[in-house]
């Protein structure tokens, strides 16, 4: 029992970065329908500038908040010249699929020939231990799962409570409804693509402390784990992202606990499948928890 | 309507064109073609002789590419400095695998069609498996740094491995142990192609020499998070770890070790390959610079740092423009890389003895060249190898780790060492221990 409460603690922690990251990845694709595989590329962007800040002596929650606000800047400014102009032209779901997933090659490419192909190392941030009731957690590793619950309950607030949540939420449901009843859309991608921009910038610096060592893959590698949470919350659904953030990873930690290590992600990804033959359009569409359903579809 | 051409005429003419164009291209492949016939024979009498570096040259392994090419580098100073091979210059092409058998094959299927390989060296273990057919099919010969158990007892004619193979690296971070009196050993492996083959060997020399073996696990490379291998790994308090991961990885591991065990990390045993700087500084800035130079050893193929002929290497490196002091330093320090330099000076001696660039001429002449024997001259380089030819003496090149004892199978092991890192990342020789120790551990 003590091993599963510890490892149910090893899976919190990493679930948060998951879920972290999986959040706006998922509602970036809710709103703005674009499946954005340069995510991964702005996540290790993020934890390259991060390296660079964090040599010039910030300290990394500082570092995390302004790496945040730089990808979230990088990631409007990539949808309006990018991504905006191809769906102007028409360019279909899938083209704008390959679309990012070229633009995640390219800006992979160039962190390498700016940073080199060789790992970076953070050190130990906030590593003292807190443990109690059979969890031990790193003090980081509590600061990260705080953020992620903050940002999480302030992204709930946005989405229910204010104006431009509504207005997020109808564009998200019906572009040209929402047009028609004088919600400026446009201006509501913008303000998703920053929003969610700031979310994976967060993220690539949380898993960059959690990982203490990376280099230019640590994007790629970890957003299959986040399109796992999203597919397997309910893709477009920010809650259901959460929970599944937590899911793949408490059930990785459990697969290296109690089988083998190296087929820790086989044990997350066969739950997943089993989840998708289960409920197909996600854990929380089916069961009908969230009703504030981002996705377009 | 003059000037204008009527549309029979302008699909007449398209026609032609199109097959003027077929006509031209064709001509310029024969040309092309012959050129490339003609390239083939002429570097046998006069230019370069190519030398091959088939190694990663992109992705996360583009390190080792890197280091692996520096070997040949040092050689071709050597080799040019004394004049070249058979009155050519030796030059180093590298070959990039990427690491993955799928890029391997294309890769190396390209560069022996268009380069005019004479020899190569590198072809390390994640594409072995594919590349050495390729190059035993082709009839080029070649020094592998790759530990594959599969290649101990090859029938490949052109394959030559004069470093140990994973399941001798293992039984050597086994014998280590046992010399540094640990009685329990905990092993931690990345899943990866040498660490497969290499696992048994360690296992069972661990065995052999009756040291505990509390936990055996492999795990993924660049994970978020070890926290549940750590976990069991340090339930059962090993005296020793004996890892091999990537330097990312092993930097979240041992993080999470420190984290989990109070700030404490048993010492651990790792191979010669991770006396880079990549691994230096990620365990330097996890650990802490007391405990990477004090509690971690790096066991592998040795080489002899006072020998002539690592003398020569260093000098190799030292004086070519394509390696720098940085790197120079950190090479120097690793065997398998020190062992390829001396297959690229033995490949150089073997074609001045059969006085011949063919691949199929000069390769029996590998084993001539190394061969201990009465009235043999014992050179450490190839200037005095070249020499001694020429005063047509037979010669018994001994390398940078040392006497070469090439078996049936074209595989001769060398002794094994044990390095420490200075303060400044550079290597510590702590002990050097011989190939029976490893034999005797395996048995």
């Amino acid at each position: 029992m003590g091993i599963f409460v510890q490892t149910l603690g090893f899976g919190i922690a990493a679930g948060a970065v998951i879920s972290l990251g999986a959040v706006g990845f998922t509602v970036q694709f809710g709103i703005s329908n674009v499946l954005n595989i340069t995510y991964g590329a702005f996540m290790t962007l993020a934890a390259f500038l991060g390296y660079v800040l964090l040599n010039r002596g910030l300290d990394v929650w500082v570092v995390l908040v302004a790496v945040g606000v730089v990808i979230a800047i990088a990631s409007a400014v990539f949808n309006r010249v990018f991504l905006s102009p191809l769906r102007g032209r028409g360019a279909g779901f899938v083209n704008l699929i390959i679309g990012t997933v070229a633009a995640a090659i390219i800006l992979q490419g160039v962190i390498v020939i700016a940073a080199g192909p060789s790992a970076v190392t953070y050190g130990q941030q906030y590593g003292k231990t807190v443990s109690g009731a059979g969890l031990v957690f790193s003090l980081a590793q509590l600061i990260i799962i705080s953020i992620t619950v903050a940002l999480m309950f302030g992204l709930h607030l946005l989405l229910t409570r204010t104006k431009v949540g509504r207005a997020m939420r109808a564009t998200s449901t019906n572009r040209t409804v929402a047009r028609a009843c004088g919600i400026r859309t446009e201006r509501i991608i913008d303000l998703t693509w920053l929003l969610t921009g700031f979310l994976c910038g967060a993220a690539g610096v949380a898993l960059a402390v959690t990982t203490v060592t990376f280099d230019f893959s640590i994007g790629s590698t970890f957003l299959i784990y986040m399109i796992a949470a999203s597919v397997l919350g309910g893709i477009g659904q920010p809650y259901g992202a959460m929970i599944g953030g937590l899911v793949v990873g408490i059930t990785s930690q459990l697969g290296a606990a109690y089988w083998s290590p190296a087929y820790q992600d086989v044990v997350a990804f066969c739950i997943l499948i089993a989840m998708l033959l289960i409920r197909p359009r996600g854990l929380f569409v089916a069961a009908g928890v969230n009703r504030r359903n981002l996705s377009a579809t | 309507m003059t000037g204008q051409t009527h549309p029979a005429s302008h699909g007449r003419l398209r026609a032609r064109t199109t097959a003027g164009k077929l006509a031209l291209g064709t001509l310029a492949v024969l040309v092309l073609s012959l050129a490339a016939a003609l390239g083939a024979s002429a570097h046998r009498s006069a230019g370069t002789i190519n030398a091959a570096v088939i190694a990663p040259f992109s992705g996360p392994a583009a390190n080792l590419g890197k280091f692996i090419s520096l070997s040949c580098y040092a050689a071709a100073e050597q080799v040019n400095g004394a004049g070249g091979v058979l009155g050519n210059q030796l030059g180093c092409t590298t070959v990039d695998d990427t690491g993955d058998p799928a890029d391997a094959v294309p890769a190396v299927a390209r560069a022996l069609a268009t380069s005019n390989i004479s020899f190569a060296s590198g072809l390390e273990t994640n594409t072995a498996a594919v590349t050495v057919p390729l190059m035993n099919d082709a009839k080029v010969p070649f020094f592998t740094a790759a530990g594959l158990p599969a290649f101990d007892k090859t029938a490949d004619q052109y394959f030559w491995r004069i470093t140990p193979s994973d399941a001798q690296n293992g039984a050597a971070y086994a014998v280590w142990a046992k010399l540094k009196k640990y009685k329990s050993a905990a092993i931690v492996l990345q899943s990866n192609a040498g660490n497969d083959t290499a696992g048994p060997g360690i296992i069972r020399a661990l065995k052999s020499l009756g040291i505990k073996i509390t936990i055996k696990i492999d795990i993924p490379g660049e994970a978020a998070s070890y926290a549940s291998v750590v976990s069991r790994v340090k339930a059962k308090n090993p005296a020793v770890i004996i890892t091999a991961t990537d330097p990312q990885t092993a930097a979240t591991f041992f993080s999470q070790y420190k984290q989990l065990n109070n700030g404490k990390v048993p010492p651990l045993i790792t191979a010669t390959a991770s006396l880079t700087p990549d691994f230096f500084d990620a365990m330097t800035k996890v650990l802490g610079a007391s405990f990477v130079t004090s509690n971690i050893s790096l066991v592998g193929y040795h080489v002899a740092p006072s020998s002539a002929a690592f003398a020569a290497y260093k000098a190799g490196l030292a004086s070519s423009s394509h390696v720098s002091p940085s790197d120079a330093k950190v090479v120097s320090g690793i065997g398998v890389i020190a062992g390829l330099y001396d297959g690229d000076i033995i490949m150089a001696l073997a074609m001045t003895a059969a006085n011949s660039s063919k691949g199929s001429d000069f390769n029996k002449f590998i084993p001539k060249v190394t061969t201990a024997g009465k009235g043999k001259v014992v050179v450490h380089t190839y200037a005095a190898g070249l020499a001694a030819l020429k005063a047509k003496k037979q010669i018994d090149y001994v390398g940078t780790g040392g006497q070469i004892h090439f078996n049936q199978y074209h595989n001769s092991a060398g002794n094994f060492s044990a390095t420490a890192f200075n303060t400044d990342g550079s290597p510590r020789l702590l002990s050097v221990f011989g190939a029976g120790l490893i034999a005797n551990a395996l048995k």
